[in-house]
């Protein structure tokens, strides 16, 4: 199942292609430009937010495992994979992890450009940073899967999702310090799943070191937002509720 | 074999499937017959473990689908009523993405089987085009592709000629008893009444989620009393008496009208060489023949008193 997910991703090449393109466009042009804007002593703005494009992006590529799955229960096609000779809970932990791994492969060339206008310091903080751009993948997934399939209109679920997109993502530390931010953004900020990433990935690229609080809260997405996922989707599949 | 025992599916208020029980035997073609919105889909779904039955047992080759569900989905395919495949993929992706997910087969037995299958339903030249391109009969003959190359020991098939025209109906139905003759008990839901009676060895009626009937189309043809009407002209009707036929046993009812006489009867291939001698014995010269036999379409309207759109 992970690997159907995956190779969603591949049916459309262009979609990465231009989706690379509007990433390099949106950092040569847009981010260059602003950060000639802004000068904070101690901050490369252009650097900064290099990092934290590629985690909210992301984040946001995470979010489209909930529309396929709302998508093939309103065509049926769920119908269909559910009479495959699998587990329900090799079903449920392949949609998870096949979301997540798309979501890496998406942005693994995004990643690289940017690792190497940070200049890196060593190869394991290229992974160290992956790991954090993993899990906040995984914990978005789930959360992703838990809403859709608890929200049964599709207006509803379109909303839903896309509120959430904006909250974790522009609430966050991604694109902008904590010290710019206003304080109704400011006091929730810290506590958002990509803020956990975007902090912990930073650290790890710039001097490799790690942000043990970032992971540690990433974790805690993960186990809650996969485990919640997938309680609801087995519920929902097993239950009868699905039906 | 499989066995529903007293199956039932409530959707809130609505009962789509009650207190079904019948026992499809190995090998056999079961046509499952009934309008939209009988139950029969509700049912496959139930046997494919989608859904779970809200009351009774279903369980197939001795596994239970509520306490076993993975042996049974290692045994059962199913074709769905509207195609159920990604748009984006091509026929010949969406065929052996199935066989990986369902078989063990390598790489080249999958395309081997891949190829026989395309070939047979005319798909092979279309096999490179996104499934979402192709019209509904294509589509549907896509999604009947699945279960043909898979042959899964119990095959499912929901409508499976709807969209297509009649070539593909006749090419359809001989691969669906091809499977049948290799060892898969096939299940076909349809509301079409020739293929009911062209398909399956039983067919069973079902209407508002329950069993109505469930014998061989000729028996079930049988229960119809006075079913076949044979109509008679002859020469000069005037000295005819009805009571001349009323004694075949057979016979349910003779009518009248000028020349022209109409028996109501069972069994009338039989009775007809009967009567004909009966009448010409007694100086009748008959300038007319015409039976007409009783149809799957009678049968469901004496069960269900309504007419199968």
């Amino acid at each position: 199942m992970a690997l159907r997910d995956v190779s969603v991703l591949f049916r459309t090449p262009w979609i990465i292609i231009t989706r690379g393109l509007a990433f390099v466009i949106q950092l040569f042009v847009f981010a260059y430009l602003i950060s000639g804007l802004i000068l904070v002593p101690g901050l490369n703005f252009f650097q900064y937010y290099a990092v934290g494009s590629v985690v909210a992006t992301i984040a946001s590529i995470s979010f489209v495992i909930g529309y396929d799955i709302f998508e093939e229960a309103e065509e049926g096609v769920l119908d269909y994979l559910l009479t495959l000779p699998i587990s329900r809970r090799q079903f449920i932990i392949g949609r998870a992890l096949g979301g997540a791994l798309r979501a890496i492969i998406y942005i693994i060339p995004m990643f690289l450009v940017v690792a190497f206008i940070e200049g890196f310091a060593q190869p394991l903080s290229i992974l160290s940073a992956l790991l954090s751009l993993f899990l906040l993948a995984f914990g978005v997934t789930g959360m992703s899967i838990t809403v859709a399939v608890s929200v049964k209109s599709a207006n509803r679920f379109d909303v839903v999702l896309a509120l959430l997109e904006l909250a974790v993502s522009r609430g966050s530390t991604a694109l902008y310090p904590i010290a710019f931010m206003p304080l109704y953004v400011s006091v929730f900020a810290p506590f958002s799943p990509v803020s956990f990433a975007a902090d912990s990935a930073r650290a790890s690229l710039v001097g490799f070191s790690l942000d043990l609080p970032a992971i540690a809260g990433l974790v805690a997405f993960v186990v809650v937002f996969l485990g919640l996922g997938a309680a609801f989707y087995f519920r929902r599949l097993e239950g009868g509720i699905y039906s | 074999m499989i066995t529903f025992d007293n199956a039932g599916k409530r959707f809130g208020n609505l009962d789509a499937v009650k207190d079904f029980s019948i026992t499809i035997k190995d090998g056999e073609i079961l046509g499952l017959l009934g309008p939209n919105g009988a139950g029969k889909t509700t049912l496959m779904l139930m046997m494919g473990t989608v859904y779970r039955p809200t009351s009774g047992t279903i369980s197939v080759n001795g596994y239970d689908v509520v306490k076993q569900p993975n042996e049974v989905r290692k045994l059962i395919g199913i074709a769905f009523q509207d195609p159920r495949v990604d748009g984006i993929l091509s026929a010949s992706d969406v065929l052996n993405w199935h066989l990986k997910m369902t078989t063990l087969f390598d790489k080249v037995e999958r395309r081997r089987r891949v190829e026989d299958v395309l070939k047979s339903l005319d798909l092979w030249e279309a096999r490179k085009k996104r499934t979402w391109l192709m019209s509904g009969g294509m589509k549907k003959k896509v999604e009947d592709a699945k279960i043909l190359v898979q042959r899964p020991s119990i095959a499912v098939f929901d409508e499976p000629t709807a969209f297509l025209d009649v070539p593909s109906r006749l090419l359809v139905w001989k691969m669906i008893r091809q499977l049948r003759d290799e060892g898969s008990t096939v299940i076909v839901a349809t509301n079409m009444m020739d293929e009911a009676e062209r398909l399956s060895e039983r067919v069973a009626i079902v209407n508002k989620g329950r069993l109505v009937a469930s014998e061989t189309p000729e028996q079930l043809k049988g229960t119809v009393k006075g079913g076949e009407v044979l109509e008679l002209t002859l020469n000069d009707g005037s000295e005819f008496k009805a009571d001349l036929l009323r004694e075949f046993p057979e016979v349910h009812d003779v009518k009248q009208q000028d020349n022209k006489i109409m028996v109501f009867l069972n069994s009338g291939t039989l009775l007809l060489p009967k009567i004909v001698d009966t009448l010409s014995t007694r100086g009748f010269k008959i300038e007319s023949v015409r039976l007409k036999e009783v149809s799957l379409e009678d049968v469901f309207l004496t069960y269900t008193g309504q007419r199968l759109e």
